[in-house]
């Protein structure tokens, strides 16, 4: 892909004798809704923190808007606007919502500051919801409100390329509707998302693009509808003889 | 030649010594994560015992250590009791909290040496401090064998225990998955405690020894702790093997420094210092654990 | 409530600088010590309570402060120009260590600066230049007890402004991230080794300032003084009993260890149990409170709320 926002390639990540990535080659368009799939310890966690740059790759290129950023650190590859959020949440326990998501919104890309920042930190909490609990403690947040805070802190970054871990985790069924809401209206501002998610009924309704990962490999990439009918795909999830059945 | 061999022979009885000093700090924090400091009180206070004993009972330094072990053992318990089970750290980097704790516990324990024994310089003065004798055409302290000798039984002791036994082998899980241990029906509890009492042993036999080769005050403890500090962090803190490592390295640089450059005594202990900042830097995982990263590197 | 605050602190800072129309000497004294105190507690506060970084070594930068001006003022200097040099000086030592140093996370940091500090302190006693293990002595006619005291307790008023304006700043909040989670402000843009390089330097300057001072006011300095492993811990003890990572906590801190300091050191018998007292309070506030008085106080404010609000239960 030419102009592609974010370009992965070769991308391979060892830990001792663990081969976390091996090779991973794909592309983000701006504008995509990029879904990542694959089984647990498939490498989907250590794909974003190389991207962002909490870990150095073993081998390979990162490239966002043309340059290269992986081996950057994280903290700067934030203010080029590529940001994460963390599938096991990180509040600031002891700060305010609004504390939390002001930290973003000063030291990210946009690097506001004074009432600037307070007008960015309202606006994002009315986005995601929390503006009734900006005073209060993170500490004291429910589990949905504190996922709901760790996307308000990244998207207070002024990301162009948010990469959502794991979002959905925990929710119920009308929790996953407005998260995909979110998720598409967050795509609408003009922020590309990168979409690490389990419940692949949500990836598939809600992705331009899915990449199917296992044991650090990538499997298939592609529309979602073509994707969850790779033969290879059904067979990582669920075995062959699945990926057999479906043939028949 | 004869020179080298002094500095080798010189480095081997210190590093025994330093090994003993250095194992009471790794096992308290192997087993329970915590980083004590106020292991250089007990030093000190095993010293101070080692010359109560001395010159109320007459009795050699070196068969008080078989008293002063068990002994510290059991304070060591006590102190885990009274103050360890609160700050046990369960998350893999120490807490500030326990690391102050115990700096507390250090300064309490130093005052309660003054209290008793005054700040006067004291020393053990036997009928064999003064000899020495010739291994290899080198000249060394009587003492300073005896040291090495008494290091090297208990550091046999310790492998044995370890090895053979529950309690060590309970410590060693602990140590290397505490997670994996406890599930396996480990008491946390008990064995945090066997550790403490253990590491604090360890402490005071050292500080009986120390207490041997050189005068000493309540103030004594400090620099040795930060020379057990940096022995771990050399050696790793998590092996017996990586500790006797760090200390034969250190050792060594101090013998060596001695002998070969001129750099004055009093600068020596800031050499160990500046050699602690290094390793910590350099070797975040100490030495053993920069050689493991290697060989992983090579073995596809 | 933050209105009676600020009130609070400007009453007092017009009550210290008014203090020598109405108190003799012996409490000007005391009110100077007290000063001190405050300095090294809210400056060391900077990077121990609000970004979590706890160093043992910060009588590495008094020293510097002290010895600078001592250095300089028997070649003929007059002392008070040498207050920003010290300060200088300090602040580039501190980034000097804190670059390999701040890799180190928490304890392991704290170590580290404990090894540096001793160090120094041995290098200051054998090195001849820093006149050794006997010290310096300012050259005389330097003494003037009312420069002494204004400049120590402008000093202080100016750190404690300090402080809480970093508080309330976005660098005071990137150190608290720094200080709650290092890796989650990373991951939100903050470089949180120029930000403990920031406070580090910050706080080295002005307890290099103090020192500075303090040179110029006890006119006689040496390492056991100066570089002393004991004031580095005073240091840390007074914002932990105050209250880490608070604007009050090293005001209250420091005010309860200076009177300490005072009656213990008029009883005989007590004289010789500081470290007792210092270990003891070490531990308790450790075990049970490690926020500190000003946690004390929040605890007891809420407690006192709970009682106060009015029953739901018929409702």
């Amino acid at each position: 892909m030419p102009d592609a926002l974010l370009s992965v390639r070769h991308l391979s990540k060892r830990f001792g004798g663990l081969m976390a990535l091996a090779s991973v080659d794909f592309d983000v368009a701006e504008g995509d809704i990029f879904g990542i799939i694959g089984p647990n310890g498939a490498g989907k966690t250590t794909l974003f923190s190389c991207i962002v740059g909490a870990q150095t790759p073993t081998t390979g290129e990162i490239r966002f808007r043309g340059e290269r950023i992986d081996g950057l650190p994280n903290h700067t590859v934030v203010k080029r606007g590529v940001v994460r959020t963390h599938q096991l949440v990180r509040p600031f326990r002891a700060m305010t919502v609004a504390d939390n998501v002001a930290i973003g919104a000063h030291f990210g890309s946009g690097k506001h500051r004074g009432a600037r920042a307070e007008r960015r930190v309202r606006d994002i909490l009315e986005r995601t919801g929390l503006a009734s609990v900006s005073g209060s403690l993170a500490g004291t947040l429910s589990i949905g409100q504190l996922k709901r805070l760790e996307i308000a802190r990244a998207l207070a970054t002024e990301p162009k390329v948010i990469c959502l871990d794991e979002v959905m985790g925990g929710l119920n069924p009308a929790e996953i509707v407005s998260a995909m809401a979110l998720i598409r209206s967050i795509r609408d501002s003009g922020v590309t998302v990168l979409m690490i998610e389990h419940h692949v009924h949500a990836v598939v309704g809600v992705s331009t693009r899915i990449l199917v990962l296992n044991f650090g490999e990538r499997v298939a990439e592609g529309p979602p509808q073509e994707v969850i009918r790779n033969p290879a795909v059904i067979s990582a999830y669920l075995g062959d003889e699945a990926a057999g059945a479906e043939e028949d | 030649m004869q020179q080298l061999t002094s500095v080798i022979l010189n480095s081997l009885l210190a590093a025994g010594l330093y090994a003993t000093m250095a194992y009471g700090l790794a096992v308290i924090y192997g087993v329970m994560r915590i980083i004590n400091l106020a292991h250089a009180g007990i030093m000190m206070l095993g010293a101070y015992v080692t010359f109560a004993l001395f010159t109320r009972f007459e009795l050699d330094p070196f068969l008080a250590l078989v008293i002063v072990a068990p002994l510290f053992f059991v304070v060591g318990v006590l102190m885990y009791i009274a103050v360890g089970k609160q700050i046990t750290g369960g998350g893999s980097t120490p807490s500030i909290e326990s690391l102050l704790v115990l700096f507390g516990v250090w300064l309490v324990l130093q005052n309660l040496a003054y209290v008793i024994w005054t700040g006067d310089t004291q020393s053990i003065l036997t009928g064999y401090t003064m000899k020495s004798i010739k291994v290899f055409g080198v000249r060394l302290g009587v003492p300073s064998v005896l040291v090495f000798l008494a290091s090297a039984v208990s550091l046999i002791f310790l492998n044995v225990l370890l090895k053979r036994t529950y309690l060590g082998k309970a410590i060693r899980a602990v140590t290397q998955n505490r997670d994996a241990a406890l599930l396996s029906g480990v008491n946390a509890d008990r064995i945090s405690a066997a550790a403490f009492g253990l590491g604090t042993a360890f402490a005071g036999i050292a500080g009986g020894m120390l207490a041997t080769l050189m005068a000493f005050t309540p103030d004594f403890g400090r620099s040795f702790l930060l020379k057990a500090f940096c022995i771990i962090v050399l050696g790793g803190m998590e092996s017996v093997t990586g500790v006797a490592a760090g200390a034969l390295v250190l050792a060594f640089l101090e013998n060596g420094l001695a002998a070969y450059t001129s750099v004055p005594t009093s600068l020596q202990d800031a050499v160990s210092f500046a050699l602690l900042f290094i390793a910590l830097v350099a070797f975040p995982q100490g030495i053993t654990g920069w050689f493991a990263r290697f060989e992983r590197r090579t073995a596809r | 409530m933050k209105i009676i605050g600020a009130i609070l602190w400007a009453a007092t800072a017009v009550f210290v600088l008014l203090a020598p129309l109405f108190l003799d000497r012996g409490s000007l004294n005391d009110l100077w010590n007290l000063a001190f105190a405050v300095i090294l507690a809210s400056a060391w506060n900077l990077l121990g309570g609000f970004a979590g970084q706890v160093s043992l070594g910060y009588s590495a930068f008094l020293g510097i402060g002290a010895y600078t001006t001592a250095l300089l003022a028997l070649r003929g200097v007059n002392p008070f120009i040498t207050l920003p040099l010290g300060a200088l000086i300090a602040a580039v030592f501190s980034v000097i260590i804190g670059l390999p140093a701040f890799r180190l996370r928490g304890p392991y940091f704290t170590i580290a600066t404990i090894g540096v500090a001793e160090a120094i302190r041995v290098c200051a006693s054998s090195v001849s230049f820093t006149g050794g293990s006997s010290g310096l002595r300012m050259p005389a006619g330097s003494f003037d007890f009312n420069a002494n005291y204004f400049s120590m307790i402008v000093l202080a008023i100016i750190t404690v402004a300090l402080a809480a304006w970093v508080k309330r700043s976005a660098f005071g909040r990137a150190l608290a991230a720094i200080k709650q989670d290092i890796d989650a402000a990373e991951a939100l843009g903050v470089n949180s080794t120029r930000f403990k390089l920031a406070a580090h330097a910050l706080s080295a300057a002005v307890v290099a300032l103090a020192g500075s001072l303090y040179a110029i006011n006890f006119q006689y300095i040496a390492p056991g003084s100066v570089f002393d492993f004991r004031l580095s811990l005073s240091i840390v003890l007074m914002p932990i009993i105050g209250g880490l990572g608070t604007v009050a906590g090293p005001v209250l801190g420091a005010l309860i260890f200076s009177t300490l300091q005072i009656k213990l050191l008029s009883i005989p018998a007590l004289r010789d149990s500081f470290l007792f007292i210092y270990g003891g309070l070490l531990i308790v506030v450790m075990l049970f409170e490690p926020q500190g008085l000003v946690g004390v106080g929040r605890r007891l404010l809420s407690l006192s709320r709970s009682f106060l609000r009015p029953r739901m239960a018929d409702a």
